[in-house]
């Protein structure tokens, strides 16, 4: 008699996420992650369309949008690369945790920041009230228990590769996993404590979001700390592409082409950051 | 936009979805456009003008009359109201149609208890209800 169950023809559920075959009860909580994510960037990019509310300068949907866009890459990231994982790693217990603990807490973080973009308030570096406070401190623990669920995924990959993986996503991956965890800690360690520069993510310049670096609202007259931040994650989707894209062009320079992009993965990192520190802007 | 334009907006395309409903083929096809597309629509506008306007009302909330008056006295937070009856009442309209086409229950019959949802929603359920267990206590004496 429900709707749910029953006759429903239900064109929007079950397989269209799953691009790939794999239907693991891992690959489905990155899925449904994903989609909290989505339905929320519906109404947020809507939202910044409508809305005139400002923070920092720009609007309050301006860091909801790109945590949204980010969060999506990320969990999609994994969902891509578990299938390189050997199946009896990929169902078991590591995985699936380190998945869970994934979507969590990328899905506890994306309710709390739009949550206050919708109240007009500040979801990071704000103590201003005691639930604030904690807020953003069960965030900061949140994201590390973020990164550290993508180093995990990336040791599997490296240390329990599919038998029939492609050996650019599977090593392009697990590297891009691990280098990438490592250094987003690090830069996010740097970017929460408030040591440099003082609370918040600018170092000298103007501390505000307007007339930022378009789309990104990185800023043009100080150091930002959200430039090492942000090529530090995204090392986890540069390597596999680049893992991919050898082993489709030149197999051979597979393992010394990867080798040379972490080694230009970290020097962007290190450049970037001492830029940062220097309280240089990045362009 | 004005609120006026998405009042009027929203009620016609809702409107549109109704008159689909009581009048067209059961199409599949046209099941899935009124629940994904239509109720999806009329969905994103009512999160997007509760994520924008429902926490700039001072002391509105759910816990009393009075906290809900003060919440609809915002034409946005109004206008989203609006747009939740809209959207729920045609999906249990789309609902009922199909449980009554399950049952052989005629289209003709089938019209005044969608247009009853239509105009007052848990009225036109509640017909639903009683005319099945009517027709349920009917048959099984028959039987």
């Amino acid at each position: 008699m429900s709707l749910l169950s029953g006759q429903s023809p239900a064109p929007l559920s079950g397989q269209v996420w799953a691009f790939r075959s794999d239907t693991s009860s891992a690959h489905n909580l990155l899925m449904i992650a994903i989609g909290i994510q989505l339905a929320l960037m519906l109404p947020s990019l809507a939202a910044l369309v409508l809305d005139d509310r400002l923070l920092n300068g720009v609007s309050v949907w301006s860091k909801p949008l790109k945590f949204q866009a980010s969060l999506i890459m990320m969990l999609g990231t994994l969902a891509v690369l578990l299938p390189q994982i050997e199946t009896t790693s990929r169902n078991g217990w590591g995985v699936w945790i380190a998945c869970l603990v994934a979507a969590m807490t990328a899905t506890g973080e994306i309710l709390y920041i739009t949550l206050q973009a919708a109240r007009g308030r500040a979801s990071h570096f704000n103590s201003e009230t005691q639930i604030e406070g904690l807020a953003y401190s069960l965030m900061g623990i949140g994201a590390a228990l973020l990164v550290l669920s993508s180093l995990v995924l990336g040791l599997y990959l490296l240390t329990r590769p599919a038998a029939d993986a492609s050996r650019g996503l599977q090593l392009g991956g697990g590297w891009g996993l691990v280098l990438g965890s490592i250094l987003t800690l690090i830069t996010a360690f740097a970017l929460g404590s408030g040591q440099i520069g003082g609370p918040g993510h600018w170092v000298g310049g103007v501390r505000s979001d307007a007339g930022g670096l378009m789309l990104f609202g990185w800023s043009r007259s100080g150091g930002d700390l959200r430039v090492p931040h942000f090529f530090a994650t995204h090392i986890m989707q540069a390597l596999p592409i680049l893992g991919v894209l050898l082993e489709a062009i030149a197999p051979r320079l597979l393992i010394p082409g990867l080798f040379a992009g972490s080694l230009f993965s970290i020097a962007v990192v290190a450049g970037t950051f001492i830029q940062a520190v220097m309280g240089r802007p990045f362009l | 936009m004005s609120f006026d334009m998405v009042f009027s907006a929203a009620s016609t395309l809702a409107m549109c979805g109704w008159l689909a409903l009581v009048l067209l083929p059961r199409w599949p096809a046209l099941i899935a456009f009124l629940r994904y597309a239509v109720i999806g629509i009329l969905a994103l506008a009512y999160a997007t003008l509760i994520l924008v306007y429902f926490f700039r009302i001072q002391g509105g909330g759910f816990g009393s009359i009075a906290e809900v008056r003060t919440l609809f006295s915002s034409d946005a937070i109004l206008l989203a109201g609006w747009i939740h009856y809209l959207a729920f009442d045609l999906f249990i309209g789309t609902w009922i149609a199909l449980e009554a086409d399950k049952h052989g229950t005629n289209r003709i019959l089938q019209a005044p208890i969608l247009i009853a949802t239509f105009l007052f929603g848990p009225l036109g359920l509640l017909i639903f209800y009683v005319t099945r267990a009517a027709d349920m206590a009917l048959s099984k004496r028959k039987a």
